[in-house]
């Protein structure tokens, strides 16, 4: 073959693509392809070679099985680079270039054996179509679990078996392989019972490879979880390591992130309700020097009403962050199939709610307005001295 | 309510990590007597079995079968001993495991000193202990809709409901508040609150409810 030892020195700036097979793109088996790539040639230009050289007795023919054989088939995602301008679809072309492929090599065949009958030819294309069909699905590591490829296999099969025995009926040779068949049968029984340890431990080592591949992906994405928040967290908390609300609140808000990528999947991920609170009380508690214990009973996806019940929300706990004094506060929310509720309960200093200071309108406006416009109620609970509790009901609208 | 005023608690911690265990030594202090500490499931019997306490505060997560393990091998043979369960876990299906397994109450190991005291002090004198968590979790498995009949006419349908005061009640509970603060609010004793509350753990217990079967299944507990 005509690898490039003597080239002269690299003249162009990136490396020559590896002598491999692509996984699409192939006419035949992607062995012109791939050399074409390799060799920075048009794929036809080496098509052409093969067939100029499979018309010298069948040099091309023999060249290209041999590539064939010791060509890899290149990694996924490093593919040598195909043109696919053609339109006829790849698995028909691919289709036609093996049926032209066999034909060649039957009537090659066929004529070196000229001195015998024609009645041979059949079989010939027979087994071949058989062999190439066989060859074709398993030569990329197709996953034998698609029902399809397990048809097709049992075809190729039943192909070229067919045409071994038409071959030996018509030459004749059908008794004579009868008992060369059961002598061979036997030998072959012989050898897989002797060599069955082998082909069990390998069975059992691929199996085995396969889980620890998996599991090694595994820890991979955990891995990467982990650093992207615990470990950048804790570098945080040392560096913080003097300042205790601080490292408190980096440990919380770290503590509910892992929390809920371990236990809530879908809280992570979702557009719902329980997500939607569970990142107001992260955003509260990075904010202020407030604690929140979020229950969640039910949960609905968010819509325009439950993002401005979550303005509320967000607004009531800041509040009680700002005034109550107190470093904690419950936040209990109930979705039921008619309401959506909301308790923010704090045990803080607390306050008249007939004589609201100016600095409390921001509670009454933001948050009793804006339940109000929903068509929702808030009612505040509070006396000085035993804490404030936020109440909002917003009606919700049944998907009928 | 017998037993604080006796005597003082006698506690046992079971837990794996010694950095837990000292620290929930401290927040008992002297209020109560820690009578031992176990590492795993194996030295948690032996030691449970030898001091006989009136508290465990157990661990749920442990090598060698967790703490349910501890509770299954010695809940029928120590009908004295009350169990509180200790996690750092908030998965729902281990805070029912552990309960269905006969633990009086559940509380994160992020709890406060003085907020253990008073659930160890509970759990000791017969109640039960609600987090606001545990009782959002019984009130998410027991949502509105009541389940399908049973197929099995002998389990009492009204395990799988709440009634409505035991709704109000969980619900205030998950709303942060006192037993004392319940009772004031709803106008009922604090002993009635905590009939309610023992009522509900007991349903939790007993109940055949399939979302609680689904979460038995997924840890196999059936």
């Amino acid at each position: 073959m005509t690898t490039p030892v003597a080239g002269p020195p690299a003249v162009e700036a990136a490396p020559r693509p590896p002598l491999a097979r692509p996984r699409s793109g192939r006419v035949l088996a992607g062995v012109a392809t791939g050399t074409a790539a390799h060799l920075r040639q048009d794929p036809l230009v080496v098509r052409v070679a093969f067939v100029v050289l499979a018309a010298l007795a069948g040099v091309g023919v023999i060249l290209y099985g041999l590539l064939w054989l010791t060509m890899p088939v290149a990694e996924p995602g490093a593919e040598p680079v195909v043109d696919l301008s053609s339109s006829t679809p790849r698995s028909r072309r691919q289709l036609i270039g093996l049926g032209v492929l066999g034909l060649v090599g039957v009537s090659l065949f066929s004529q070196l054996l000229s001195g015998s009958s024609g009645n041979i030819v059949l079989p010939l294309v027979l087994v071949a179509a058989g062999l190439a069909v066989i060859w074709r699905q398993l030569d990329v590591d197709r996953t034998l679990a698609v029902p399809g490829v397990r048809w097709v296999l049992t075809g190729g099969f039943a192909l070229a078996a067919g045409g071994v025995v038409l071959l030996l009926a018509t030459t004749g040779q059908l008794a004579n392989a009868r008992n060369g068949f059961a002598a061979t049968l036997v030998i072959l029984v012989g050898i897989v019972l002797a060599t069955a340890p082998l082909w069990r431990r390998l069975l059992d080592s691929r199996a085995a490879e396969r889980a620890a591949r998996i599991r090694s992906e595994e820890r991979a994405a955990v891995a990467a979880h982990l650093h992207d928040s615990v470990l950048q967290t804790l570098a945080l908390i040392q560096r913080h390591a003097d300042d205790a609300q601080a490292v408190s609140r980096l440990a919380r808000g770290q503590e509910r992130e892992l929390r809920t990528w371990l236990y809530e999947p879908e809280v992570a991920t979702g557009g719902t309700w329980a997500g939607l609170v569970a990142r107001i009380v992260a955003e509260v508690e990075s904010d202020h020097e407030l604690t929140v214990d979020p229950v969640v009973v039910g949960d609905a996806p968010v819509d325009d009403a439950l993002v401005a019940l979550g303005a509320a929300t967000r607004e009531a706990l800041v509040n009680a962050a700002k005034h109550s004094g107190a470093t904690s506060a419950d936040l209990y929310t109930e979705v039921d199939g008619v309401r959506v509720s909301v308790f923010v309960r704090d045990r803080g200093a607390g306050f008249d709610p007939s004589s609201v200071p100016a600095d409390r309108r921001g509670l009454r406006d933001s948050v009793t307005g804006r339940l109000t416009r929903l068509g929702g109620t808030a009612e505040i609970r509070s006396a000085p001295g035993e804490g404030t509790e936020v109440e909002l009901e917003l009606p919700r609208e049944v998907a009928a | 309510m017998s037993v604080t005023e006796d005597a003082t608690v006698r506690v046992f911690v079971v837990d794996d990590h010694a950095m837990v265990r000292a620290g929930v030594r401290a927040e008992l202090g002297n209020e109560v007597a820690v009578v031992g500490e176990a590492a795993d499931v194996a030295g948690a019997v032996e030691g449970i079995r030898a001091t006989v306490p009136d508290v465990v505060l157990l661990d749920v997560h442990m090598p060698g079968g967790g703490g349910r393990a501890v509770l299954e091998s010695l809940r029928a043979e120590l009908p004295s001993v009350r169990w509180l369960a200790l996690s750092v876990s908030d998965a729902a299906e281990d805070v029912i495991a552990v309960i269905r397994a006969g633990a009086r109450g559940y509380v994160t190991k992020t709890i406060s000193g003085s907020d253990l005291l008073a659930a160890v002090r509970r759990v000791a004198d017969g109640d039960v202990v609600f987090s606001p968590r545990l009782a959002g979790f019984v009130l998410d498995a027991f949502a509105a809709a009541p389940p399908a009949p049973a197929e099995d006419p002998a389990t009492d349908p009204g395990l799988d409901l709440l009634s409505a005061r035991e709704r109000e009640v969980m619900q205030l509970l998950a709303r942060g508040y006192t037993y004392r603060e319940i009772g004031s609010r709803l106008f009922i004793s604090v002993k009635t609150v905590e009939s309610h509350a023992s009522n509900v753990l007991r349903k939790l217990q007993l109940s055949n409810r399939n979302e609680l079967t689904r979460w038995a299944a997924t840890n196999r507990l059936l």
